[in-house]
């Protein structure tokens, strides 16, 4: 294996006095592609919180990059979460809110137009990202995660309110994305898009 | 018992019990007590308002005046925003899509607006007697005249908005009145205080008749509006209600988690999906393009420049809040001088204008997903976003204080303060803008006055407390007003920077606000 970019031992959860999360071992190097899976509560977006430093665990020990993983601008230069749908910036149509990404980011990985396009999004330029429907908005979430330049991307759930052919497309970018360098973890619950993105499954046994 | 009554005691049925004596009983006993607690103070209020308009020169006529038609023109704007003939969430699921008379549906919601108006008008009567006892007298066909007009106009305005709901020719009509209130209310001030005064002069020795006339006009036109709204609700269409009703649900939703900032998201939100935009790239300098920009500049400026753009999308806002500069002097000129209130509504202004142009900052404190998509250094970001509201509270404090001292109310070079105060009220907007929701769990703290929550009080103190105290200097001066307030030009410079220069080194660099 090359140099690892996740390093997670023992990590144990507790959440309202319930365990979430027991006893939990993963470790991912560069370029590696894994799906977390597993039924619903399990603990898939928790253990995506930990890497991400926002949930912190009761015990165990985690690294993100070489160091324990913190809510701070240092981390999130290399590391991006694609969640929850974020709010978006009133006043911003869809393609400002990727225009915003590349103005800040000067090394982009995609240009605009090619993120409008890749994404399905050109007709929907000049829409305020309120008026699109779910799927869309999913996309738009996942064209500004990919259009900015990162070591490591966290989704969770990043097939939820996307069509059949568009998820195939994704699992094709995450591939691409792997490739060039980058790693995946990903909390999923569509096996066939695991399989399509080629991911590692890590299948999650309840913990309490 | 008709349909939607039989549906209404069905929900009851399964919910809360019918209206009981004891009910009833501490209904009124309720009312009761409020009406003893607020007596005294209206009483007083009421006798203060009246007592110092006994001698009124026309300028103070003319601001007066003004005034009230300022605030009857918010007061069309809040109908209009409203609504204003909303339901329940509930009801506009269930009782709305039925085969239910519509108006029927609606009666309760009919009886509120009714009673809103007469609250409403009952406030502007009082305005209005305020302003008329200087120079028409106290006499009881003055009053008689202030109540009616009062009223008629709340009530009819009222009415107009509710015809205007299901009627885009009757909503442009009320938009032009709203429009034309505040060109008049702009117009009786300037006049006031120059050309018009004998106008004005003349206005104070109409006859009485010609005041009774009007008020009989006005409950006449009332009275017609009043039909023709009643007409209009058993025709008003269901989108238009399920609209207002899903804002008036953000509303109950925001007054629930009593967090007062969800009500201006909902009107944002609601305000962007309704306009179609068009797209433009961001500006060369910003971008990554720029020869002479450092990353660590150029970034945190990109991310402050949606709040340019957003601004520069609303340009009837930003002349509507640079033209409320003139605010001050015009509560200066109806109170014959600078008073505490004017000074209030200076600073109230001030932080106003610098407010608005925080939604970046507001956006990132609620929900900090995209500030981690971002990934850009907290406090550069907060730097970069402190420029636009110091600029809009530096341009609408010059302004005012331009005005104040144009119209006499102030004397010097005071305007210098606008921009040596701007950076401590951008301080104070930004903190306001990432506070966060109000603390219910913090202790209610039972005082003379009443129980005082203490959650409440430190969340609507947070930001003017930086405000208050980096513009302590500026507000001092008003307070004594020296003849030469070089010393506390000198002084508000220094603490004006050191409040902005404090607040950007405090604040925590994670992205998590804090």
């Amino acid at each position: 294996m090359t140099e690892p970019i996740i390093v997670v031992r023992d990590v144990h959860v507790e959440l309202g006095g319930t365990a979430v999360l027991r006893d939990v071992d993963l470790t991912v190097a560069r370029g590696d592609i894994v799906a977390v899976l597993g039924v619903n509560g399990v603990g898939k977006s928790t253990l995506l919180r930990c890497i991400a430093g926002l949930q912190p665990p009761a015990s165990g020990e985690l690294g993100v990059l070489d160091r324990p993983p913190s809510d701070d601008s240092g981390f999130w230069r290399d590391v991006v979460l694609v969640g929850d749908e974020p709010a978006w910036y009133p006043g911003l149509t869809v393609q400002e809110h990727l225009e915003l990404m590349h103005a800040v980011h000067r090394s982009s990985r995609l240009d605009v137009e090619v993120a409008l396009d890749l994404f399905d999004l050109e007709k929907r330029r000049d829409m305020a990202p309120a008026t699109l429907s779910t799927g869309q908005r999913q996309r738009l979430s996942l064209a500004m995660a990919l259009l900015r330049p990162s070591l490591l991307l966290l989704l969770d759930e990043p097939e939820r309110g996307l069509d059949s052919a568009f998820r195939s497309r994704l699992a094709a970018i995450l591939t691409e994305y792997a490739a060039a360098g980058g790693t995946v973890v990903m909390a999923t619950h569509d096996l066939e898009f695991a399989r399509h993105a080629r991911a590692r499954e890590l299948t999650l046994e309840a913990a309490a | 018992m008709n349909d939607v009554r039989t549906a209404r005691a069905f929900i009851r049925s399964r919910g809360r019990g019918p209206t009981s004596w004891s009910d009833r009983y501490v209904s009124l006993f309720t009312l009761t007590v409020a009406a003893a607690v607020l007596a005294d103070p209206l009483t007083t209020a009421f006798a203060a308002l009246t007592a110092t308009s006994r001698q009124v020169d026309p300028s103070r006529l003319g601001a007066g005046i003004a005034l009230v038609a300022l605030a009857y023109a918010g007061f069309l704007s809040l109908a209009r925003r409203v609504g204003p003939v909303v339901l329940p969430a509930t009801d506009a699921a269930w009782l709305l899509l039925s085969p239910l008379p519509r108006r029927n549906v609606l009666r309760r919601t009919s009886a509120i607006l009714l009673a809103a108006s007469l609250a409403s008008g009952a406030g502007l009567s009082l305005a209005l007697f305020a302003v008329l006892a200087g120079s028409a007298g106290h006499d009881t066909l003055v009053l008689a005249v202030a109540v009616l007009v009062g009223l008629s106009a709340a009530v009819g305005g009222m009415a107009a908005a509710v015809v205007a709901q299901s009627s885009p020719t009757w909503e442009s009509w009320l938009r032009g009145a709203v429009v034309s209130l505040v060109v008049a209310a702009v117009l009786t001030a300037v006049a006031g205080s120059g050309p018009g005064r004998q106008v004005l002069a003349a206005v104070t020795g109409a006859p009485r008749s010609l005041g009774a006339a009007l008020a009989g006009l006005s409950a006449a036109a009332a009275l017609l509006l009043v039909r023709q709204a009643w007409r209009a609700l058993g025709r008003i269409h269901v989108s238009s209600l399920l609209a207002t009703s899903t804002r008036a649900g953000h509303l109950a939703a925001a007054a629930v988690v009593m967090d007062p900032g969800a009500l201006t998201w909902a009107a944002e939100d609601n305000h962007w999906r309704a306009r179609v935009l068009r797209s433009r790239p961001w500006p060369a300098l910003l971008s990554r393009g720029a020869p002479w920009s450092r990353h660590a500049v150029s970034a945190p400026m990109a991310l402050a420049w949606h709040d340019w753009r957003r601004l520069a999308r609303r340009p009837g806002r930003l002349t509507a809040l640079l033209g409320t500069a003139a605010l001050p002097a015009l509560a200066a000129q109806a109170q014959g001088g600078l008073s505490a209130v004017a000074v209030t509504v200076l600073i109230a202004g001030a932080l106003t204008a610098a407010a608005v142009c925080t939604a970046g900052a507001r956006r990132d404190g609620e929900d900090p997903g995209l500030a981690r998509l971002f990934g850009v250094n907290v406090r550069a970001v907060l730097a970069a976003r402190a420029l636009l509201p110091f600029l809009m509270s530096a341009a609408w404090l010059t302004l005012a204080l331009g005005v104040l001292t144009v119209t006499g109310a102030l004397t010097g070079p005071w305007w210098l303060l606008g921009p040596l105060a701007a950076p401590a009220l951008a301080a104070g907007a930004l903190r306001m803008a990432r506070r966060r929701p109000i603390d219910h769990s913090m202790p209610v703290i039972d005082t003379p006055s009443g129980a005082v929550p203490t959650g409440w009080v430190v969340w609507a103190l947070t930001g003017v407390d930086v405000a208050a105290i980096g513009c302590a200097p500026m507000l001092y001066a008003l307070a004594v007003r020296p003849p030469d307030p070089g010393a506390f030009v000198a002084a508000q410079a220094v603490c004006g920077i050191a409040v902005l220069a404090a607040f950007l080194l405090g604040a925590k660099t994670g992205v998590r606000r804090g």
